[in-house]
């Protein structure tokens, strides 16, 4: 009795996820759907965002855009991390903290109003430009890029096995080569996977400095939502497998890292 | 290798992307907004006037109530329901345990409009769920849930927070020692003295951490409301909105809100620390 229960509890969490991720995809491969069942089968929503030349240049901005995100954290958050995993004086220990309440206190609608403030008239006039967009993908992401990419450096014990390297007669470019950077590459890819994934499918802060050069597909579905349900469903089932195929390689990395933290 | 001191040069260095970039593009334009909201641009004189608007105004005085009621209401259902999944999943076979657990991190990157979109298809006035309910129940066609009412906003919410704070006590839970609790048991201790001593306590942390983000995130969410209700719901986050990108547009206005905004979320983190702290065996 309580095992059934335990079932049919299990299973309604299953698909109290699945059920509403379900609902785009469905619904972009049917033809019509007004009663309780979707009728008919086609790939014209797809074709649409593929074909029609606002959509598929949106589809090109979001990419350029998640990929600038990707990069520019990479740049900021890997060395940042190396050095604060070191870093035991009283400065680094204040940062750790910091990083982890910023994000908090000032949610992405504060950062997006803040970036228009500064950055909208001249010299610095940035709002508008697919840059701006970018540095506000890129902050959004940071937090989860960063504390993926600690938490990796502090699981292997970088400063110690480096030591340990080093005393084995090891130079830097070797254990860089063969120490730090394969320990550390699943956790920075399941960072960039994550920041990746956040950025395809932002909306909130997009829609505050974005004006209408750079536009991105969550700022067409955002319209199309009032105006067509099945481009609209499309664009939507699109991020839906972002979202999806993005958790499935950081589950991927997430399991080559507990190898690695086993292996010692 | 004789280092007494060791010395952090190179880490330093390292430190110059992450600290320039947070600077320029964090720092830098949070203190330029709470300048502006309080002095006039070119003139320099400092005026309250937008402080005053929010209180004087009745549209945002209940922008700020109503962005109260709802970060709250959401956290209380977020955080319930994620406690409630958090307990069941470290108690599950290893397999579901990294099936949910992983389903369950999935709305995290998912954007606020494909929730949205989602929900009109289900909840919506044609919503997939609601018809289903209404033909098994016969009922008729006006009856059915409202997903652009305030409760069916914190239900789609719900989508997000639950499994938010779900991955936090699932954490949580995980690491709650058995063997602590059945020392206490063991010394005598009556089930009230091991919750009030022992599990509340391990507990509390993570808990306050989670609705800490839960209160700090719905207080800023607006993408699905906007999707689903445009301005027709008055939330501070749909106001500063609207100072930013629409007719409505005043910048000055839109810094003052935030500021506000910032305020409560700072002034809510920090009482719930203080019940942690006070949650404390002994303090």
């Amino acid at each position: 009795m309580s095992r059934w229960l335990y079932r049919l509890l299990l299973m309604f969490l299953i698909l109290y996820i699945i059920v509403p991720l379900l609902m785009p995809v469905i619904f972009s491969f049917s033809i019509f759907w007004q009663d309780i069942l979707p009728q008919g089968f086609t790939l014209r929503w797809y074709e649409a965002i593929l074909t029609r030349p606002k959509n598929y240049s949106a589809l090109m901005v979001s990419l350029i855009v998640a990929t600038g995100a990707v990069l520019l954290n990479f740049i900021i958050c890997v060395p940042a991390a190396y050095a604060l995993n070191r870093l035991e004086t009283p400065i680094g220990k204040r940062l750790r903290a910091l990083s982890s309440v910023l994000p908090l206190v000032f949610p992405p609608v504060i950062v997006g109003t803040a970036l228009v403030l500064a950055f909208s008239r001249p010299p610095l006039a940035l709002t508008g430009s697919i840059f701006m967009v970018i540095v506000a993908h890129a902050l959004i992401g940071l937090p989860f890029m960063f504390r993926n990419t600690l938490v990796s450096f502090r699981t292997i014990d970088e400063r110690t096995l480096s030591e340990a390297a080093a005393s084995l007669g090891a130079t830097l470019w070797q254990r860089m080569r063969y120490v730090i950077v394969p320990n550390v590459l699943p956790g920075v890819l399941a960072g960039a996977l994550l920041v990746f994934a956040i950025s395809i499918g932002e909306f909130e802060v997009t829609s505050m400095v974005a004006g209408f050069t750079a536009q991105t597909l969550p700022l067409q579905l955002f319209q199309q939502i009032r105006n067509d349900m099945r481009i609209a469903s499309a664009i939507s089932a699109f991020l839906v497998y972002v979202s999806v195929l993005s958790f499935l390689g950081m589950n991927y990395l997430g399991r080559k890292m507990q190898g690695l933290s086993q292996q010692q | 290798m004789s280092k007494s001191k060791p010395r952090y040069w190179v880490e330093y260095l390292f430190l110059i992307p992450f600290v320039g970039f947070l600077s320029v593009f964090e720092l830098y334009p949070l203190v330029n907004m709470a300048l502006r909201s309080v002095v006039e641009t070119g003139g320099g004189s400092v005026s309250f006037q937008y402080y005053a608007n929010i209180l004087s105004q009745p549209h945002y005085r209940m922008a700020v109530r109503n962005s109260l009621f709802f970060a709250t209401a959401c956290s209380l259902v977020g955080g319930i329901g994620g406690t409630f999944v958090g307990y069941i999943v470290p108690r599950l076979p290893g397999r579901y345990r990294s099936l949910l657990l992983s389903l369950y991190s999935l709305p995290m990157t998912l954007s606020g409009l494909v929730v949205a979109f989602a929900f009109i298809v289900l909840l919506g006035r044609n919503g997939v769920l609601n018809l289903i309910v209404q033909r098994l129940l016969g009922l008729p066609r006006d009856v059915y849930f409202d997903v652009y009412s305030w409760p069916g906003l914190v239900v789609v919410y719900a989508f997000y927070q639950i499994p938010l704070m779900t991955l936090t006590m699932a954490a949580v839970f995980g690491n709650l020692d058995r063997s602590l609790i059945e020392a206490a048991r063991n010394l005598g201790a009556r089930p009230l003295q091991v919750w009030r001593y022992v599990i509340i306590p391990t507990l509390a942390p993570g808990f306050v951490a989670g609705m800490s983000i839960q209160f700090a995130g719905m207080m800023g969410a607006f993408g699905t409301v906007l999707a689903l209700v445009g301005g027709a719901r008055n939330l501070l986050s749909v106001q500063i909105y609207y100072h930013i990108s629409e007719s409505t547009y005043n910048l000055p206005q839109a810094a003052a809100l935030s500021v506000v905004l910032v305020s409560i979320i700072a002034g809510v983190l920090t009482l719930l620390n203080l019940f942690e702290k006070a949650l404390r065996p002994g303090g």
